[in-house]
């Protein structure tokens, strides 16, 4: 908690935080860490430290977005076909599973190919990959907010479903999807430094996953650079995913105790 | 049990069907001509009769609905096209590349199935131990560590500073073809990707089985069985394992796709010249083709594997095969 806080206000004040401007060459390069640069410089000379706080920046935002999104039609995929059943429900579900069947890195390398790499691009082709799981999730607890009296007796009221469906099951759901988005933002920073990794993320923005990338293809491990290259970040994108994914769990954990950790299994 | 395998089939077919689509849909749904994604970029510098010529050998005048009869009859024949930077067919790059990520995937999957079974079972039995305790921790860290970076501090551990194993590739150029020295060579060059893989595949299913147990163990039979006077082992072996396997069963499905794409990037970490080290070559080389053929077929091998794991799946689930 306190950590991500730390991050989250790194990120927000990162170009008052970092020592250098991380696009500048400011040192010779492949230095150690030292006094001036803590985390010692790169292969052309940039302050690795300002390159990590800067990045947290991207990490964190794409994270967040890409989350939102997937979480956005999760919740929207889930409520609809717990509530509204029938045909509806069986067509959303099938797509559920289709989209857990199909290996998504490949996937999503494919579309980062033709849409080409850009920060929305990113946030796009995760937020279409990772909505299934919440809309599962989701699925589940509406079903049985849906047994429950209050429903039935808007519904005996004459009220419209799809009235009962915004006004009484979305908000019952609502904290469940704070954490399948707190879940889908540990997930999503994974997958954003993955494709960053892989040179398709945003090629004009630092990321952690970018950081990684620059190590690996300047073989960093031929300098013995690699201590304070490529430990820094990974250590950053675990801690964050870490921390996220174990504040999601408890959340799931309190607002429904018999949800089982880990999921999947239904 | 024949309406399981029928739904599933149903289910399996829409993948492929979905998958091919999209391939068919992404060069003609880009902004610019489709030419750019199916025929190369030095596109540009062709003359109007060339560029005629290729758009016909495409069959990009005809109708969108003949375009993709002929594509999916092409692909139905084990065509996929060629690759338009190494001008070979795509289905025979994909066949050397095939048994490499087929080795390193399949491998890790059972190692880490049944490492995962057995840790996951061994830490529910002995619930809120050091061991459980412990093995929980672990497993929820490596859960949120990336893959690629844990590739990259073995390669700077075992391999740079340690030199115990090869720093890429999957063998050493020039070993002789045959016999013990070629298989050493061999698996001292899987050895840091598959632990890369396992390593990252085992959390997952430790954490279901863990979790599936500490259900089982709940459950009245088990009271039963202990009440009959049925030995400690045996209650764990025949009793609890048998019944938390099964959510297992189900995540291992899930987790094909997983593995798979884990063996792409742990391949493009070590550069193991499997298939999804030649999807990442094709995606740097901006050779569409090959990015297309390469998605399909790992697509393909889920799918394959998934339907493999159907068949075995009445086996230890009776209900299914009743039922």
């Amino acid at each position: 908690m306190t950590l991500l806080a730390v991050l989250g206000l790194t990120a927000l004040f990162a170009p008052l935080l970092s020592p250098y401007d991380p696009e500048e060459t400011v040192a010779d390069p492949f230095q150690p860490p030292g006094r001036a640069h803590l985390l010692g410089t790169n292969d052309v000379g940039q302050d690795i430290l300002s390159e990590l706080i800067h990045g947290s920046r991207i990490s964190l935002t794409v994270g967040f977005l890409a989350a939102a999104m997937a979480v956005g039609i999760g919740t929207a995929v889930g409520v609809a076909s717990g509530f509204l059943g029938g045909w509806v429900e069986m067509v959303l579900m099938r797509a559920v599973d289709l989209v857990l069947v199909v290996p998504f890195l490949p996937l999503m390398i494919l579309l980062a190919a033709y849409l080409g790499p850009s920060f929305w691009n990113v946030v796009i082709v995760i937020g279409i990959l990772v909505w299934a799981r919440p809309a599962r999730v989701i699925r589940a607890q509406v079903l049985s907010v849906r047994r429950l009296e209050y429903v039935d007796a808007a519904l005996a009221l004459g009220a419209r479903p799809t009235r009962v469906m915004l006004r009484h099951v979305l908000p019952a759901v609502l904290p469940l999807s704070l954490a399948q988005f707190i879940l889908a933002a540990s997930g999503s920073i994974l997958i954003e430094a993955a494709l960053s990794f892989l040179g398709l993320g945003d090629p004009t923005a630092k990321s952690w996953g970018s950081v990684l990338y620059y190590a690996q293809a300047r073989s960093a491990f031929l300098s013995g650079a690699w201590v304070w290259w490529v430990l820094p970040p990974g250590l950053l994108i675990t801690a964050t995913t870490l921390g996220f994914a174990l504040i999601g769990h408890s959340l799931e954990g309190l607002l429904n105790p018999r949800m089982r950790p880990g999921g999947g299994a239904s | 049990m024949w309406r399981f395998f029928a739904a599933k089939g149903a289910q399996y077919l829409l993948v492929i069907l979905l998958t091919v689509v999209l391939n068919f849909a992404l060069p003609r749904m880009m902004p610019g001509s489709p030419l750019l994604f199916l025929a190369g970029e030095e596109v540009g510098f062709l003359s109007p009769e060339q560029r005629h010529q290729l758009r016909a050998l495409h069959g990009l005048d005809e109708p969108q609905w003949r375009q993709f009869l002929a594509y999916a009859s092409n692909l139905a024949r084990g065509r996929l096209g060629y690759s338009f930077q190494r001008g070979r067919p795509i289905s025979q790059m994909i066949g050397e590349r095939l048994p490499y990520t087929l080795l390193l995937a399949g491998t890790a999957l059972v190692l880490a199935t049944l490492l995962g079974v057995i840790l996951g079972a061994a830490a529910a039995w002995r619930r809120g131990s050091g061991l459980d305790l412990g093995s929980l921790g672990l497993a929820m860290l490596l859960e949120s560590v990336p893959s690629f970076w844990l590739g990259m501090i073995l390669i700077g551990v075992f391999a740079s500073g340690l030199g115990w194993f090869p720093i890429f590739g999957a063998g050493t150029p020039g070993i002789s073809p045959a016999g013990w020295p070629l298989i050493v060579d061999r698996a001292r060059h899987l050895a840091l990707p598959l632990a890369t893989l396992t390593i990252a595949t085992t959390p997952g299913v430790y954490l279901i089985m863990r979790y599936s147990m500490l259900a089982v163990l709940g459950e009245q039979y088990i009271a039963t069985a202990r009440a009959k006077g049925a030995p400690e082992l045996a209650v764990l072996r025949r009793h609890a394992v048998r019944n938390a396997l099964l959510p297992v069963a189900t995540v291992f499905m899930l987790n094909l796709g997983f593995v798979a794409s884990g063996a792409t990037i742990v391949e493009t970490v070590f550069s193991y010249p499997g298939i999804g080290r030649l999807l990442y070559e094709a995606v740097l080389s901006r050779d569409y083709p090959v990015i297309q053929g390469t998605f399909l077929m790992i697509t393909a091998c889920v799918i394959g594997a998934n339907i493999v794991s159907d068949l075995l799946y009445p086996l230890i689930d009776p209900r299914v095969r009743e039922g």
